[in-house]
């Protein structure tokens, strides 16, 4: 039961952070019905921009999150004015080839630039409650929310079962993140103009929409939101020029699990990708489990997108698969 | 059909200048072992007379990475075959290619098989998988095969790196695949040059199949379910079969590519069979011009040559840092060349 509320713990987080990549994916395929293949490489990007800011540049924390978010929002701008706007009018596969051909590029200048060993946050630079907990921290149970120490990084609930701070803190800021984004989606204007623009973008720009604009935000709060989870990877794991198409790739099974195009969708999706390998690399037995972890993405894609491509919470849209 | 099939022998067809020039072409293609060996050595004998050492490579280097193009070659005619055709996107080509080195590597090694009951085996055990992959995908188009086949590669090459009771070894290493022996004749294929010959004529037998049936009634039908498939359905086009064939011919062609790897390499790791190495014969498919065979020779031979420079450099001049240089190149070729060039840049579409 410990076991089990431990893995829940971490099925949580790992599903917080693919909700908030997957919606990157997500919004991009609902607007133009491109899989922005390189949007792992901003994800990898924006950990790796928040690395150097804290390392060479001696930002604090909590400025070079924000700084990293803008830098990779305003890459997302120049990747969809560089290479996407001059074919959107184009097949659809070209469009593919171009998000895979700027997603290797973006993987070796990173490799290029910080090398290719995997790296980790630094944790001194990081507020003490943040940090990574040493894997033999053992935090006294706590009973109360009164006798809560925040001297230390985690809380535990019972021997085995603790929650670092860092991991509830990630959990909460993608709650917040995606009920902020839910809300931009579906109240304000340009949240209404993305919303037309995924219905018809002809019709939306005939409405008097600017199209390019709204891609543009798209691109931008994708982004944004991608690179705030690689600060999270970062954090947790380790930063590495490949991350990007790991993570990347199982957040996009979210996008697919949860309907593509379909934001809420990719939030659940994000969970449930998140348990499924969480719980996959836990109970499959045999080191199965373990050694096809991040197969467990790949099969769940492959099985959604044969048996149903439009996704569990997707609608049909008819022209497509 | 007798005098459609004597056609490609027919050089009727052919102009007496690029008569010649195929002549020449044959010649050089023939020699070009000899021409490395006494050729770019005997420069570099001579330069050393002076004391000049030019960071020229040996002839036996040149030979090698040829050997690695031709491979190449292959690969990117086999790859041709679900792209350039049927024009669907295959990302997961890197697949058959394991399936292939890894038939290979496994049945000589583990097995005692000969290489030449291997191959077959390999070829045949590749199809069998192109048609089990196509099976589930016939319905789909665009990205989303295109998303199958990447999942379905590297599903494959996270079983290699994990079925330790199958493989033998961690991380899917297959070590000390031995050398390849003529039948009858007790001639070892060791030498790079022997290499060189050994994959000539499989890419001459691959350019065959694959010329002989773009020219068929089957190419035909393949090129028709590019163009439109609804329309090609309803010429009666029978659209799964085709497709089917399409996957098999295509798997078969791959898996010959990775056998002849296994034993050329003499190991074989699942770090090889990267998602990266589909993306890279798939450029070579589309900077060549989809759907032509010489379109995608010349693109093997473009890519191949400017990946091995790309990677001789770094070594060359001790620059570690730049090693992932080569891949940041093809990325770059692969923008351009959709923004660009779509249709490639060498050849039209040849339909």
């Amino acid at each position: 039961m410990d076991e089990f509320l431990q893995q829940l713990i971490n099925a949580l987080v790992l599903g917080g952070i693919y909700a908030l990549i997957a919606v990157g994916y997500t919004m991009v395929y609902g607007i133009i019905q491109l899989i922005n293949f390189a949007h792992g490489e901003v994800f990898m990007l924006g950990a790796y921009f928040a690395f150097t800011l804290v390392t060479t540049f001696h930002f604090p924390f909590w400025l070079a999150v924000p700084i990293s978010m803008l830098l990779c929002a305003g890459f997302g701008l120049l990747m969809d004015y560089v290479a996407y706007r001059p074919i959107r009018d184009a097949p659809r596969l070209s469009a593919l080839i171009t998000a895979i051909g700027v997603s290797i590029a973006l993987q070796n200048i990173a490799r290029i630039i910080w090398g290719a060993k995997p790296r980790p946050f630094p944790s001194e630079s990081l507020p003490s409650l943040l940090r990574q907990p040493a894997p033999n921290e053992t935090p006294e149970i706590v009973f109360s929310f009164l006798s809560i120490d925040f001297t230390q990084a985690n809380i535990a609930f019972t021997e085995n079962v603790s929650l670092a701070y860092l991991d509830f803190f990630i959990i909460i800021l993608a709650i917040i993140l995606m009920v902020a984004l839910n809300r931009l989606v579906s109240l304000t204007k340009i949240g209404k103009a993305m919303r037309a623009c995924a219905q018809n973008r002809i019709a939306a720009n005939l409405m008097g929409i600017n199209t390019n604009r709204v891609i543009a935000v798209t691109f931008a709060i994708g982004s944004s939101l991608g690179a705030i989870a690689g600060v999270m990877v970062g954090i947790r794991e380790y930063i590495e020029p490949t991350m990007g198409y790991y993570k990347g790739v199982a957040a996009f099974a979210a996008a697919v699990l949860g309907g593509i195009g379909n934001i809420t969708g990719a939030m659940l999706g994000g969970l449930l990708i998140g348990f499924a390998e969480v719980f996959g690399a836990g109970y499959i037995p045999y080191g199965y489990g373990s050694g096809y972890r991040i197969a467990i993405a790949y099969i769940v894609m492959i099985i959604v997108i044969i048996i149903r491509p439009t996704g569990l919470f997707g609608k049909s849209t008819g022209h497509r698969a | 059909m007798v005098q459609n099939s004597l056609s490609f022998f027919n050089t009727k067809v052919l102009k007496k200048s690029s008569l010649s020039k195929y002549v020449i072409l044959c010649l050089f293609v023939l020699f070009f072992p000899g021409l490395m060996y006494y050729g770019l050595d005997s420069i570099s004998l001579f330069l050393s007379k002076f004391n000049i050492y030019p960071p020229i490579p040996s002839g036996d280097y040149i030979v090698y990475i040829t050997v690695q193009v031709c491979v190449y070659i292959l690969l990117a005619i086999g790859l041709n075959i679900v792209c350039g055709y049927t024009g669907l996107l295959d990302l997961g080509y890197v697949g058959f290619y394991l399936i292939g080195g890894y038939t290979v590597g496994l049945l000589m090694v583990r097995q005692g098989f000969s290489y030449w009951l291997a191959l077959p085996i390999a070829i045949i055990h590749g199809a069998g998988w192109g048609l089990l992959r196509g099976a589930p995908t016939l319905r789909l188009t665009g990205d989303y095969f295109a998303i199958v086949t990447f999942g379905f590669a590297e599903f494959l090459r996270i079983a290699v790196k994990n079925e330790i009771w199958l493989i033998g070894d961690i991380n899917g290493f297959v070590k000390e695949i031995p050398s390849v022996t003529i039948p009858f004749t007790g001639i070892e294929l060791k030498e790079n040059w022997h290499h060189y010959y050994h994959i000539l004529i499989l890419i001459a037998v691959v350019i065959f199949v694959s010329y002989r049936l773009q020219h068929s009634r089957v190419g035909r039908a393949w090129i028709a379910i590019r163009e439109d498939e609804q329309a090609a359905a309803s010429m009666g086009i029978n659209i799964s079969r085709y497709k089917s064939l399409a996957f098999a011919i295509s798997a078969a062609l791959g898996a010959i590519g990775g056998g002849f790897l296994a034993q050329f390499w003499g190991d074989l790791s699942a770090k090889t069979f990267e998602f990266w190495e589909s993306i890279l014969i798939l450029c070579m498919v589309i900077l060549g011009g989809k759907g032509s065979i010489k379109g995608s020779i010349i693109g093997a031979i473009f890519i191949g040559f400017l990946g091995e420079i790309l990677r001789f450099i770094p070594d060359q001049f001790d620059l570690p840092e730049l090693a992932g240089a080569r891949y940041l190149v093809y990325g770059i070729i692969l923008v351009l060349l959709m923004r660009f060039r779509p249709d490639g840049l060498i050849f039209k579409k040849s339909a």
